[in-house]
Protein backbone atom coordinates (compact mmCIF):
# COMPACT_ATOMS: atom_id res chain seq x y z
CA UNK A 1 0.00 0.00 0.00
CA UNK A 2 1.50 3.57 -1.12
CA UNK A 3 1.13 6.42 0.55
CA UNK A 4 -0.67 8.05 -2.18
CA UNK A 5 -4.28 8.03 -0.72
CA UNK A 6 -3.06 9.53 2.87
CA UNK A 7 -1.22 12.34 1.02
CA UNK A 8 -3.69 13.50 -1.39
CA UNK A 9 -6.37 13.27 1.51
CA UNK A 10 -4.33 15.20 3.47
CA UNK A 11 -4.07 17.89 0.84
CA UNK A 12 -8.05 17.56 0.01
CA UNK A 13 -8.53 19.08 4.06
CA UNK A 14 -5.76 21.56 3.60
CA UNK A 15 -7.75 23.09 0.75
CA UNK A 16 -10.66 22.62 2.82
CA UNK A 17 -9.42 24.87 5.17
CA UNK A 18 -7.92 27.49 3.54
CA UNK A 19 -11.12 27.94 1.64
CA UNK A 20 -13.22 28.02 4.63
CA UNK A 21 -11.13 30.55 6.40
CA UNK A 22 -11.61 32.74 3.15
CA UNK A 23 -15.24 32.10 3.79
CA UNK A 24 -15.53 32.92 7.11
CA UNK A 25 -13.39 36.22 6.42
CA UNK A 26 -16.03 37.29 3.43
CA UNK A 27 -18.79 36.56 5.59
CA UNK A 28 -17.25 38.75 8.02
CA UNK A 29 -16.17 41.65 5.04
CA UNK A 30 -12.73 41.30 6.00
CA UNK A 31 -11.95 41.62 2.25
CA UNK A 32 -7.90 41.74 3.14
CA UNK A 33 -7.84 38.25 5.06
CA UNK A 34 -10.97 37.01 2.87
CA UNK A 35 -7.91 37.69 -0.42
CA UNK A 36 -4.98 36.27 1.28
CA UNK A 37 -6.56 33.17 2.47
CA UNK A 38 -8.05 33.11 -1.07
CA UNK A 39 -4.86 32.61 -2.78
CA UNK A 40 -3.72 30.20 -0.79
CA UNK A 41 -6.32 27.75 -1.04
CA UNK A 42 -6.04 28.96 -4.76
CA UNK A 43 -2.30 27.82 -4.95
CA UNK A 44 -2.70 24.74 -2.99
CA UNK A 45 -5.62 23.89 -5.19
CA UNK A 46 -3.46 24.63 -8.45
CA UNK A 47 -0.95 22.47 -7.27
CA UNK A 48 -2.98 19.41 -5.82
CA UNK A 49 -5.06 19.80 -9.26
CA UNK A 50 -1.68 19.90 -11.98
CA UNK A 51 0.03 16.65 -9.25
CA UNK A 52 -3.20 14.69 -10.39
CA UNK A 53 -3.61 15.86 -13.93
CA UNK A 54 0.36 15.40 -15.00
CA UNK A 55 1.97 12.53 -12.53
CA UNK A 56 -0.91 10.49 -11.01
CA UNK A 57 -4.00 9.85 -13.88
CA UNK A 58 -1.37 9.53 -16.83
CA UNK A 59 0.20 6.54 -14.54
CA UNK A 60 -3.00 5.08 -13.65
CA UNK A 61 -4.16 5.31 -17.11
CA UNK A 62 -1.00 3.18 -18.03
CA UNK A 63 -0.88 1.13 -15.62
CA UNK A 64 -4.75 -0.04 -15.76
CA UNK A 65 -5.38 0.93 -19.74
CA UNK A 66 -8.74 2.83 -18.34
CA UNK A 67 -8.05 5.95 -20.29
CA UNK A 68 -12.10 6.71 -20.61
CA UNK A 69 -12.81 5.92 -17.05
CA UNK A 70 -12.85 7.81 -13.40
CA UNK A 71 -9.98 9.85 -14.60
CA UNK A 72 -11.52 11.25 -17.60
CA UNK A 73 -14.42 11.96 -15.20
CA UNK A 74 -12.11 13.75 -13.10
CA UNK A 75 -10.45 15.71 -15.65
CA UNK A 76 -13.89 17.28 -16.46
CA UNK A 77 -14.90 18.25 -12.58
CA UNK A 78 -11.27 19.57 -12.30
CA UNK A 79 -12.47 22.15 -15.58
CA UNK A 80 -16.02 23.06 -14.09
CA UNK A 81 -13.68 23.68 -10.41
CA UNK A 82 -11.51 25.67 -12.47
CA UNK A 83 -13.79 27.91 -13.87
CA UNK A 84 -16.00 28.61 -10.11
CA UNK A 85 -12.98 29.36 -9.29
CA UNK A 86 -12.46 31.77 -11.73
CA UNK A 87 -16.17 33.24 -11.01
CA UNK A 88 -15.09 33.39 -7.29
CA UNK A 89 -11.79 35.14 -8.26
CA UNK A 90 -14.60 37.97 -9.66
CA UNK A 91 -16.97 37.96 -6.86
CA UNK A 92 -14.21 38.47 -4.00
CA UNK A 93 -12.47 41.45 -6.73
CA UNK A 94 -16.03 42.98 -6.99
CA UNK A 95 -16.79 42.55 -3.20
CA UNK A 96 -19.73 40.88 -3.73
CA UNK A 97 -20.39 39.30 -0.65
CA UNK A 98 -23.62 37.74 -1.68
CA UNK A 99 -22.44 36.70 -4.72
CA UNK A 100 -19.41 35.13 -3.49
CA UNK A 101 -20.98 33.45 -0.74
CA UNK A 102 -23.44 31.46 -3.61
CA UNK A 103 -20.46 30.23 -5.31
CA UNK A 104 -18.42 29.10 -2.25
CA UNK A 105 -20.95 26.90 -1.38
CA UNK A 106 -21.60 26.08 -4.80
CA UNK A 107 -17.76 24.83 -5.43
CA UNK A 108 -17.85 23.72 -1.67
CA UNK A 109 -20.32 21.41 -2.26
CA UNK A 110 -18.78 20.13 -5.96
CA UNK A 111 -14.98 19.56 -4.32
CA UNK A 112 -16.56 17.73 -1.86
CA UNK A 113 -18.69 15.18 -3.53
CA UNK A 114 -15.17 14.76 -5.77
CA UNK A 115 -13.10 14.45 -2.88
CA UNK A 116 -15.49 11.63 -2.16
CA UNK A 117 -14.74 10.11 -5.05
CA UNK A 118 -11.48 9.95 -5.22
CA UNK A 119 -10.43 9.18 -1.56
CA UNK A 120 -13.21 6.39 -1.68
CA UNK A 121 -12.29 5.41 -5.00
CA UNK A 122 -9.69 5.77 -7.07
CA UNK A 123 -7.08 6.75 -4.69
CA UNK A 124 -7.19 3.11 -3.30
CA UNK A 125 -7.40 2.10 -6.73
CA UNK A 126 -3.92 3.97 -7.54
CA UNK A 127 -2.79 2.72 -4.34
CA UNK A 128 -3.02 -0.84 -6.12
CA UNK A 129 -2.23 -0.10 -9.25
CA UNK A 130 0.98 2.05 -9.03
CA UNK A 131 4.02 0.30 -7.54
CA UNK A 132 5.52 3.14 -7.49
CA UNK A 133 3.42 5.60 -5.31
CA UNK A 134 5.58 6.24 -2.62
CA UNK A 135 8.51 7.35 -4.60
CA UNK A 136 5.70 9.84 -6.33
CA UNK A 137 4.49 11.09 -3.52
CA UNK A 138 7.91 11.71 -2.18
CA UNK A 139 8.89 13.40 -5.09
CA UNK A 140 5.72 15.66 -4.77
CA UNK A 141 6.71 16.16 -1.08
CA UNK A 142 10.00 17.48 -2.76
CA UNK A 143 9.05 19.80 -4.84
CA UNK A 144 6.58 20.90 -2.28
CA UNK A 145 9.79 22.24 0.04
CA UNK A 146 11.43 23.35 -2.73
CA UNK B 1 -10.97 -4.81 -5.77
CA UNK B 2 -13.74 -4.53 -8.57
CA UNK B 3 -13.87 -2.13 -10.80
CA UNK B 4 -16.37 -3.51 -13.02
CA UNK B 5 -19.58 -1.63 -13.12
CA UNK B 6 -17.68 1.39 -11.28
CA UNK B 7 -18.74 4.92 -12.61
CA UNK B 8 -18.00 8.10 -11.47
CA UNK B 9 -21.26 9.45 -12.61
CA UNK B 10 -23.72 7.33 -12.27
CA UNK B 11 -26.67 10.21 -11.51
CA UNK B 12 -30.49 9.00 -11.70
CA UNK B 13 -32.18 11.11 -14.24
CA UNK B 14 -33.14 14.40 -11.97
CA UNK B 15 -37.23 14.17 -12.54
CA UNK B 16 -36.52 10.49 -10.63
CA UNK B 17 -35.65 11.96 -7.17
CA UNK B 18 -37.53 15.34 -7.57
CA UNK B 19 -40.88 13.64 -8.17
CA UNK B 20 -40.03 11.93 -4.17
CA UNK B 21 -39.41 15.21 -2.86
CA UNK B 22 -42.30 16.59 -4.44
CA UNK B 23 -44.76 14.05 -3.64
CA UNK B 24 -43.63 14.67 0.29
CA UNK B 25 -45.00 17.93 0.90
CA UNK B 26 -48.23 17.25 -0.30
CA UNK B 27 -49.23 14.45 2.13
CA UNK B 28 -48.28 16.79 5.39
CA UNK B 29 -50.72 19.25 3.22
CA UNK B 30 -52.91 16.60 3.74
CA UNK B 31 -52.09 15.69 7.46
CA UNK B 32 -53.16 19.40 7.90
CA UNK B 33 -56.60 19.30 6.43
CA UNK B 34 -56.92 16.01 8.50
CA UNK B 35 -55.80 17.55 11.77
CA UNK B 36 -57.90 20.20 10.52
CA UNK B 37 -61.58 17.97 10.45
CA UNK B 38 -60.43 15.54 13.04
CA UNK B 39 -61.42 17.84 15.94
CA UNK B 40 -60.09 17.50 19.55
CA UNK B 41 -61.08 14.05 19.65
CA UNK B 42 -57.97 12.81 17.48
CA UNK B 43 -55.49 13.97 20.25
CA UNK B 44 -56.62 11.39 22.71
CA UNK B 45 -54.82 8.49 22.35
CA UNK B 46 -52.53 7.24 19.43
CA UNK B 47 -55.05 4.43 18.77
CA UNK B 48 -57.44 6.84 17.40
CA UNK B 49 -57.90 5.80 13.49
CA UNK B 50 -57.26 9.13 12.22
CA UNK B 51 -54.31 9.14 14.93
CA UNK B 52 -52.94 6.60 13.00
CA UNK B 53 -53.71 7.65 10.07
CA UNK B 54 -51.77 11.18 11.06
CA UNK B 55 -48.51 9.25 12.18
CA UNK B 56 -48.36 7.17 8.89
CA UNK B 57 -48.87 10.28 6.53
CA UNK B 58 -46.11 11.67 8.47
CA UNK B 59 -43.74 8.92 8.84
CA UNK B 60 -44.00 7.20 5.50
CA UNK B 61 -45.60 10.09 3.49
CA UNK B 62 -43.32 12.45 3.89
CA UNK B 63 -40.33 10.44 6.16
CA UNK B 64 -39.64 7.55 3.94
CA UNK B 65 -40.75 9.44 1.07
CA UNK B 66 -37.76 11.87 1.02
CA UNK B 67 -35.56 9.12 2.14
CA UNK B 68 -36.16 7.01 -0.46
CA UNK B 69 -35.72 9.93 -3.02
CA UNK B 70 -32.67 10.54 -1.39
CA UNK B 71 -30.76 7.44 -1.52
CA UNK B 72 -31.29 6.70 -5.16
CA UNK B 73 -28.92 10.49 -5.26
CA UNK B 74 -26.42 9.13 -2.62
CA UNK B 75 -25.88 5.95 -3.64
CA UNK B 76 -23.98 6.67 -6.36
CA UNK B 77 -21.78 8.91 -4.85
CA UNK B 78 -21.48 6.80 -1.30
CA UNK B 79 -21.26 3.26 -3.22
CA UNK B 80 -20.29 4.08 -6.75
CA UNK B 81 -22.62 2.34 -8.62
CA UNK B 82 -26.42 3.44 -8.73
CA UNK B 83 -29.25 1.11 -8.93
CA UNK B 84 -30.01 -0.43 -12.33
CA UNK B 85 -32.80 0.58 -14.48
CA UNK B 86 -33.63 3.59 -12.38
CA UNK B 87 -36.29 5.09 -14.17
CA UNK B 88 -38.64 1.93 -14.08
CA UNK B 89 -37.59 1.50 -10.42
CA UNK B 90 -38.15 4.65 -9.43
CA UNK B 91 -41.12 5.56 -11.22
CA UNK B 92 -42.63 1.82 -10.35
CA UNK B 93 -41.86 1.77 -6.63
CA UNK B 94 -43.08 5.76 -6.33
CA UNK B 95 -46.39 5.11 -7.81
CA UNK B 96 -47.41 2.09 -6.44
CA UNK B 97 -45.49 3.52 -2.99
CA UNK B 98 -48.01 6.57 -3.11
CA UNK B 99 -50.87 5.08 -3.98
CA UNK B 100 -50.50 3.05 -0.73
CA UNK B 101 -49.59 5.29 1.16
CA UNK B 102 -53.10 6.76 0.28
CA UNK B 103 -54.89 3.72 0.70
CA UNK B 104 -53.17 3.28 4.05
CA UNK B 105 -54.50 6.28 5.15
CA UNK B 106 -58.14 6.02 3.88
CA UNK B 107 -58.12 2.90 5.39
CA UNK B 108 -57.39 4.17 8.82
CA UNK B 109 -60.21 6.83 8.49
CA UNK B 110 -62.80 4.92 7.27
CA UNK B 111 -61.96 1.48 8.37
CA UNK B 112 -63.46 -0.46 4.69
CA UNK B 113 -61.58 -3.81 4.25
CA UNK B 114 -60.75 -3.26 0.55
CA UNK B 115 -58.74 0.10 0.99
CA UNK B 116 -57.14 -1.90 3.77
CA UNK B 117 -56.05 -4.72 1.31
CA UNK B 118 -55.30 -2.57 -1.37
CA UNK B 119 -52.47 -0.44 0.98
CA UNK B 120 -51.13 -4.07 2.16
CA UNK B 121 -50.78 -4.92 -1.34
CA UNK B 122 -49.60 -1.55 -2.95
CA UNK B 123 -47.41 -0.53 0.05
CA UNK B 124 -45.68 -4.26 0.29
CA UNK B 125 -45.50 -4.03 -3.26
CA UNK B 126 -43.51 -0.60 -4.18
CA UNK B 127 -41.68 -0.94 -1.00
CA UNK B 128 -39.98 -4.42 -2.13
CA UNK B 129 -39.69 -3.14 -5.85
CA UNK B 130 -37.35 -0.43 -4.38
CA UNK B 131 -35.81 -2.40 -1.58
CA UNK B 132 -34.64 -5.16 -3.92
CA UNK B 133 -32.91 -2.49 -5.89
CA UNK B 134 -31.13 -1.09 -3.07
CA UNK B 135 -30.25 -4.38 -1.79
CA UNK B 136 -29.07 -5.16 -4.95
CA UNK B 137 -26.44 -2.23 -4.70
CA UNK B 138 -25.26 -2.71 -1.55
CA UNK B 139 -24.56 -6.65 -2.23
CA UNK B 140 -22.47 -5.68 -5.21
CA UNK B 141 -21.16 -2.03 -3.57
CA UNK B 142 -17.46 -0.79 -3.39
CA UNK B 143 -16.84 1.68 -1.39
CA UNK B 144 -16.48 0.29 2.62
CA UNK B 145 -17.09 2.59 5.57
CA UNK B 146 -19.14 2.76 8.93
CA UNK B 147 -21.69 5.09 7.14
CA UNK B 148 -22.03 2.12 4.52
CA UNK B 149 -22.81 -0.13 7.72
CA UNK B 150 -25.37 1.57 9.22
CA UNK B 151 -26.82 2.02 6.61
CA UNK B 152 -27.55 -1.59 5.92
CA UNK B 153 -28.51 -1.47 9.58
CA UNK B 154 -30.91 1.23 8.66
CA UNK B 155 -32.40 -1.34 5.54
CA UNK B 156 -32.46 -3.99 7.52
CA UNK B 157 -34.47 -2.37 10.35
CA UNK B 158 -37.41 -1.24 7.28
CA UNK B 159 -37.91 -4.95 6.17
CA UNK B 160 -38.69 -5.85 9.77
CA UNK B 161 -40.20 -2.68 9.94
CA UNK B 162 -42.29 -3.49 6.83
CA UNK B 163 -42.91 -6.76 7.62
CA UNK B 164 -44.85 -6.15 10.84
CA UNK B 165 -46.56 -3.69 9.91
CA UNK B 166 -48.07 -6.00 6.94
CA UNK B 167 -48.65 -8.95 9.92
CA UNK B 168 -50.44 -6.11 11.45
CA UNK B 169 -52.64 -4.98 8.16
CA UNK B 170 -53.38 -8.60 8.07
CA UNK B 171 -54.67 -8.90 11.32
CA UNK B 172 -56.95 -6.11 10.63
CA UNK B 173 -58.20 -8.47 7.57
CA UNK B 174 -58.77 -10.68 10.24
CA UNK B 175 -55.70 -12.91 8.81
CA UNK B 176 -53.54 -13.86 12.08
CA UNK B 177 -50.53 -15.55 12.16
CA UNK B 178 -49.58 -18.63 14.70
CA UNK B 179 -46.80 -18.15 16.74
CA UNK B 180 -47.19 -14.67 17.18
CA UNK B 181 -49.44 -12.80 18.91
CA UNK B 182 -50.21 -9.03 17.62
CA UNK B 183 -50.19 -7.56 20.63
CA UNK B 184 -49.43 -3.14 21.64
CA UNK B 185 -46.00 -4.95 22.04
CA UNK B 186 -45.51 -5.72 18.65
CA UNK B 187 -47.11 -2.62 17.63
CA UNK B 188 -44.47 -0.82 19.60
CA UNK B 189 -41.59 -2.74 18.16
CA UNK B 190 -42.89 -1.91 14.53
CA UNK B 191 -43.11 1.99 15.48
CA UNK B 192 -39.64 1.49 17.12
CA UNK B 193 -37.94 0.11 14.14
CA UNK B 194 -39.45 2.39 12.03
CA UNK B 195 -38.45 5.73 13.80
CA UNK B 196 -34.88 4.30 15.79
CA UNK B 197 -34.08 1.71 13.59
CA UNK B 198 -34.99 2.90 9.45
CA UNK B 199 -35.21 6.83 10.29
CA UNK B 200 -32.77 6.98 12.79
CA UNK B 201 -29.81 4.61 12.17
CA UNK B 202 -29.98 6.33 8.18
CA UNK B 203 -29.76 10.08 10.06
CA UNK B 204 -26.87 8.92 11.96
CA UNK B 205 -25.19 7.25 8.78
CA UNK B 206 -25.72 10.29 7.02
CA UNK B 207 -24.48 12.69 9.53
CA UNK B 208 -21.22 10.92 9.80
CA UNK B 209 -20.60 11.90 6.04
CA UNK B 210 -22.40 14.69 5.29
CA UNK B 211 -21.00 17.18 8.70
CA UNK B 212 -17.53 16.75 8.00
CA UNK B 213 -18.28 16.92 4.21
CA UNK B 214 -20.01 20.08 3.93
CA UNK B 215 -19.03 22.00 7.28
CA UNK B 216 -15.30 20.98 7.34
CA UNK B 217 -15.94 19.52 10.55
CA UNK B 218 -13.40 16.22 11.95
CA UNK B 219 -15.04 12.88 11.73
CA UNK B 220 -17.56 11.85 14.34
CA UNK B 221 -14.86 10.01 17.30
CA UNK B 222 -14.04 6.55 16.20
CA UNK B 223 -15.72 4.65 18.69
CA UNK B 224 -18.98 6.32 17.56
CA UNK B 225 -18.89 5.61 14.19
CA UNK B 226 -18.02 1.96 14.73
CA UNK B 227 -20.59 0.98 17.43
CA UNK B 228 -23.43 3.55 18.21
CA UNK B 229 -25.03 2.29 15.45
CA UNK B 230 -24.50 -1.27 15.60
CA UNK B 231 -25.52 -0.61 19.50
CA UNK B 232 -28.91 1.18 18.64
CA UNK B 233 -29.82 -1.81 16.27
CA UNK B 234 -28.96 -4.64 19.00
CA UNK B 235 -30.87 -2.46 21.98
CA UNK B 236 -34.07 -2.45 19.77
CA UNK B 237 -33.83 -6.53 19.13
CA UNK B 238 -33.41 -6.35 22.65
CA UNK B 239 -36.65 -4.27 22.89
CA UNK B 240 -38.23 -7.74 21.74
CA UNK B 241 -37.46 -8.75 24.87
CA UNK B 242 -36.30 -6.31 27.95
CA UNK B 243 -38.73 -3.33 26.83
CA UNK B 244 -38.05 -1.40 30.12
CA UNK B 245 -34.26 -1.75 29.92
CA UNK B 246 -33.91 -1.48 26.24
CA UNK B 247 -35.62 1.49 25.80
CA UNK B 248 -33.83 3.13 28.64
CA UNK B 249 -30.32 2.26 26.63
CA UNK B 250 -31.92 3.63 23.50
CA UNK B 251 -32.63 7.27 24.52
CA UNK B 252 -29.28 7.24 26.79
CA UNK B 253 -27.59 5.98 23.17
CA UNK B 254 -28.88 8.98 21.35
CA UNK B 255 -28.05 11.64 23.96
CA UNK B 256 -24.35 10.16 23.84
CA UNK B 257 -25.41 10.92 19.90
CA UNK B 258 -26.44 14.69 20.73
CA UNK B 259 -23.36 15.34 22.33
CA UNK B 260 -20.56 13.75 19.23
CA UNK B 261 -23.01 16.11 17.14
CA UNK B 262 -22.81 18.93 19.38
CA UNK B 263 -18.52 18.58 19.44
CA UNK B 264 -18.41 17.70 15.84
CA UNK B 265 -20.73 21.06 15.18
CA UNK B 266 -18.62 23.18 17.44
CA UNK B 267 -15.08 21.92 16.08
CA UNK B 268 -16.43 23.14 12.41
CA UNK B 269 -13.79 25.17 10.33
CA UNK B 270 -16.81 26.03 8.30
CA UNK B 271 -18.76 28.67 9.74
CA UNK B 272 -20.41 30.48 7.37
CA UNK B 273 -24.06 31.23 8.90
CA UNK B 274 -25.88 27.79 7.52
CA UNK B 275 -29.46 27.07 8.32
CA UNK B 276 -28.85 23.40 7.84
CA UNK B 277 -26.74 23.68 10.71
CA UNK B 278 -29.09 24.98 12.96
CA UNK B 279 -31.41 22.27 12.01
CA UNK B 280 -28.86 19.65 13.30
CA UNK B 281 -28.13 21.74 16.50
CA UNK B 282 -32.06 21.87 16.88
CA UNK B 283 -32.47 17.97 16.49
CA UNK B 284 -29.25 17.31 18.76
CA UNK B 285 -30.87 19.49 21.57
CA UNK B 286 -34.06 17.55 21.27
CA UNK B 287 -32.59 14.56 22.00
CA UNK B 288 -31.06 15.87 24.99
CA UNK B 289 -34.34 17.36 26.03
CA UNK B 290 -35.88 14.02 25.12
CA UNK B 291 -33.53 12.24 27.72
CA UNK B 292 -34.72 14.69 30.61
CA UNK B 293 -38.73 13.99 29.57
CA UNK B 294 -37.89 10.02 29.69
CA UNK B 295 -36.04 10.02 33.05
CA UNK B 296 -38.16 12.29 34.42
CA UNK B 297 -40.20 10.06 37.27
CA UNK B 298 -43.90 8.89 36.22
CA UNK B 299 -45.27 10.58 39.18
CA UNK B 300 -43.86 13.79 36.92
CA UNK B 301 -46.60 12.76 33.88
CA UNK B 302 -49.68 12.00 36.25
CA UNK B 303 -52.09 14.96 36.73
CA UNK B 304 -52.48 14.83 40.28
CA UNK B 305 -49.16 15.57 41.49
CA UNK B 306 -48.31 17.72 38.26
CA UNK B 307 -46.15 20.56 39.54
CA UNK B 308 -47.03 22.84 37.12
CA UNK B 309 -51.18 23.03 37.21
CA UNK B 310 -51.44 21.71 34.10
CA UNK B 311 -52.63 18.15 32.43
CA UNK B 312 -49.69 16.43 31.30
CA UNK B 313 -49.97 14.49 28.27
CA UNK B 314 -49.68 11.13 27.82
CA UNK B 315 -45.46 10.72 27.77
CA UNK B 316 -45.71 8.17 24.75
CA UNK B 317 -47.26 10.22 22.53
CA UNK B 318 -45.16 13.26 24.26
CA UNK B 319 -42.04 11.65 23.43
CA UNK B 320 -42.90 10.22 20.15
CA UNK B 321 -43.85 13.35 18.42
CA UNK B 322 -41.14 15.10 19.74
CA UNK B 323 -38.87 12.59 18.26
CA UNK B 324 -40.21 13.01 15.11
CA UNK B 325 -41.26 16.81 14.67
CA UNK B 326 -37.98 18.27 15.98
CA UNK B 327 -35.65 15.17 15.42
CA UNK B 328 -36.28 13.47 12.45
CA UNK B 329 -38.30 16.24 10.50
CA UNK B 330 -35.72 18.77 11.54
CA UNK B 331 -32.74 16.48 10.27
CA UNK B 332 -34.84 16.03 7.01
CA UNK B 333 -35.42 19.67 6.36
CA UNK B 334 -32.04 20.36 6.93
CA UNK B 335 -31.08 17.92 4.69
CA UNK B 336 -33.63 18.94 1.66
CA UNK B 337 -31.92 22.64 2.04
CA UNK B 338 -29.07 21.45 1.09
CA UNK B 339 -29.91 18.26 -1.51
CA UNK B 340 -32.22 20.54 -3.35
CA UNK B 341 -30.04 22.86 -4.67
CA UNK B 342 -26.92 20.30 -5.12
CA UNK B 343 -29.10 18.27 -7.14
CA UNK B 344 -30.00 21.00 -9.87
CA UNK B 345 -26.77 21.92 -10.09
CA UNK B 346 -25.26 19.03 -10.22
CA UNK B 347 -27.18 18.08 -13.20
CA UNK B 348 -26.61 21.42 -15.08
CA UNK B 349 -23.25 20.78 -14.05
CA UNK B 350 -22.85 17.55 -16.13
CA UNK B 351 -24.60 18.52 -19.23
CA UNK B 352 -21.59 20.99 -19.58
CA UNK B 353 -19.27 18.33 -19.68
CA UNK B 354 -20.10 17.99 -23.50
CA UNK B 355 -19.98 21.96 -23.70
CA UNK B 356 -17.52 23.76 -21.25
CA UNK B 357 -18.74 27.33 -21.87
CA UNK B 358 -22.45 26.29 -21.37
CA UNK B 359 -21.45 26.70 -17.79
CA UNK B 360 -22.11 30.80 -18.30
CA UNK B 361 -25.48 29.69 -18.00
CA UNK B 362 -25.95 27.21 -14.05
CA UNK B 363 -26.87 29.87 -10.76
CA UNK B 364 -25.26 29.12 -7.97
CA UNK B 365 -26.67 27.05 -5.41
CA UNK B 366 -27.99 30.44 -3.20
CA UNK B 367 -29.82 31.21 -6.38
CA UNK B 368 -31.49 27.75 -6.54
CA UNK B 369 -32.59 28.23 -2.88
CA UNK B 370 -32.30 31.76 -1.45
CA UNK B 371 -30.74 31.30 1.99
CA UNK B 372 -33.50 33.78 3.43
CA UNK B 373 -35.94 31.11 2.06
CA UNK B 374 -34.80 28.39 4.05
CA UNK B 375 -33.98 30.48 6.86
CA UNK B 376 -38.02 31.39 6.89
CA UNK B 377 -38.11 27.54 6.24
CA UNK B 378 -36.78 26.57 10.06
CA UNK B 379 -38.81 29.37 11.89
CA UNK B 380 -41.84 28.14 10.40
CA UNK B 381 -40.75 24.39 11.86
CA UNK B 382 -39.85 25.71 15.35
CA UNK B 383 -43.31 27.87 15.13
CA UNK B 384 -46.03 24.66 13.67
CA UNK B 385 -43.73 22.19 16.33
CA UNK B 386 -44.30 24.57 19.40
CA UNK B 387 -48.10 24.67 18.38
CA UNK B 388 -47.95 20.47 18.23
CA UNK B 389 -46.63 20.55 21.41
CA UNK B 390 -49.77 23.04 22.49
CA UNK B 391 -52.06 20.75 21.06
CA UNK B 392 -50.82 17.97 22.99
CA UNK B 393 -51.51 19.75 26.60
CA UNK B 394 -54.77 21.72 25.21
CA UNK B 395 -56.45 19.62 22.08
CA UNK B 396 -58.96 22.75 21.52
CA UNK B 397 -55.68 24.61 19.79
CA UNK B 398 -55.58 21.65 17.10
CA UNK B 399 -56.90 24.42 14.12
CA UNK B 400 -53.76 26.38 15.09
CA UNK B 401 -51.79 23.57 14.69
CA UNK B 402 -53.11 22.51 11.43
CA UNK B 403 -52.48 26.22 10.51
CA UNK B 404 -48.95 26.28 10.83
CA UNK B 405 -48.41 22.95 9.32
CA UNK B 406 -50.04 23.77 6.40
CA UNK B 407 -48.33 27.12 5.82
CA UNK B 408 -44.81 25.29 6.80
CA UNK B 409 -45.54 22.70 4.19
CA UNK B 410 -46.93 24.74 1.40
CA UNK B 411 -44.05 26.87 1.51
CA UNK B 412 -41.82 24.21 1.00
CA UNK B 413 -43.45 22.86 -1.31
CA UNK B 414 -43.30 26.25 -3.13
CA UNK B 415 -39.59 25.96 -2.57
CA UNK B 416 -39.03 23.00 -4.36
CA UNK B 417 -41.13 24.05 -7.49
CA UNK B 418 -39.29 27.36 -8.05
CA UNK B 419 -35.77 25.31 -7.84
CA UNK B 420 -36.81 23.18 -10.02
CA UNK B 421 -38.43 25.81 -12.48
CA UNK B 422 -35.17 27.03 -12.28
CA UNK B 423 -33.68 24.08 -13.60
CA UNK B 424 -35.86 23.53 -15.92
CA UNK B 425 -35.35 27.22 -17.20
CA UNK B 426 -31.67 26.54 -17.62
CA UNK B 427 -31.51 23.33 -18.97
CA UNK B 428 -33.66 24.72 -21.58
CA UNK B 429 -30.94 27.72 -22.09
CA UNK B 430 -28.39 25.09 -22.02
CA UNK B 431 -30.43 23.10 -24.97
CA UNK B 432 -30.78 25.84 -27.41
CA UNK B 433 -27.05 26.72 -26.73
CA UNK B 434 -26.08 23.25 -27.63
CA UNK B 435 -28.51 22.94 -30.51
CA UNK B 436 -28.95 26.56 -31.88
Amino acid sequence: MSSIPEYMTSKHRECDEFFSEAEAAVADKNWSLALAKWQLFASELTEHLAQEEDTLFPQFEKATGMTAGPTQVMRMEHQQMRALVQSLDNALAAKDKDEYLGLSETLMVMMQQHNMKEEMMLYPMMAQHLSDGDQLIEGFKANAEV
Amino acid sequence: MNMSGLSFNALPPIDLPFRFFLSAPIFIIACAILVLFSGETLWLSRWQPNMLALTHCFTLGFLTMVMMGALLQLLPVIGGIGIAKPRLIATSSHALYCAGVMALMLSFVLAINWLTLAALALLSFGVSIYLGAIIWVLIKKISQGDSINCFRLAITSLVILLLLGILLLANRLGITVPFIKLDKHVTDIHALMGLVGWAGLLIIAVSFQVLPMFHVAPNMPKYIRQYLGVSIFILLVVYVFYAEIALGLIFISHGVFAFSLFYVIKQRKRKVPDTSIKYWQLAAGTLLLLNLLYFLPDSFYSAEQTPIFISLPDKGMLLTSIFIYFYLLSVIQGMLLKILPFLSYTHLQQRCFIDFSAMQFIPHMHEFLNKKHGLALYYMHILSGLSLLAVLFEPSLYVVFAIFLLVEFVWLFVLMVRCMRLYFTVNQKINLFNNP
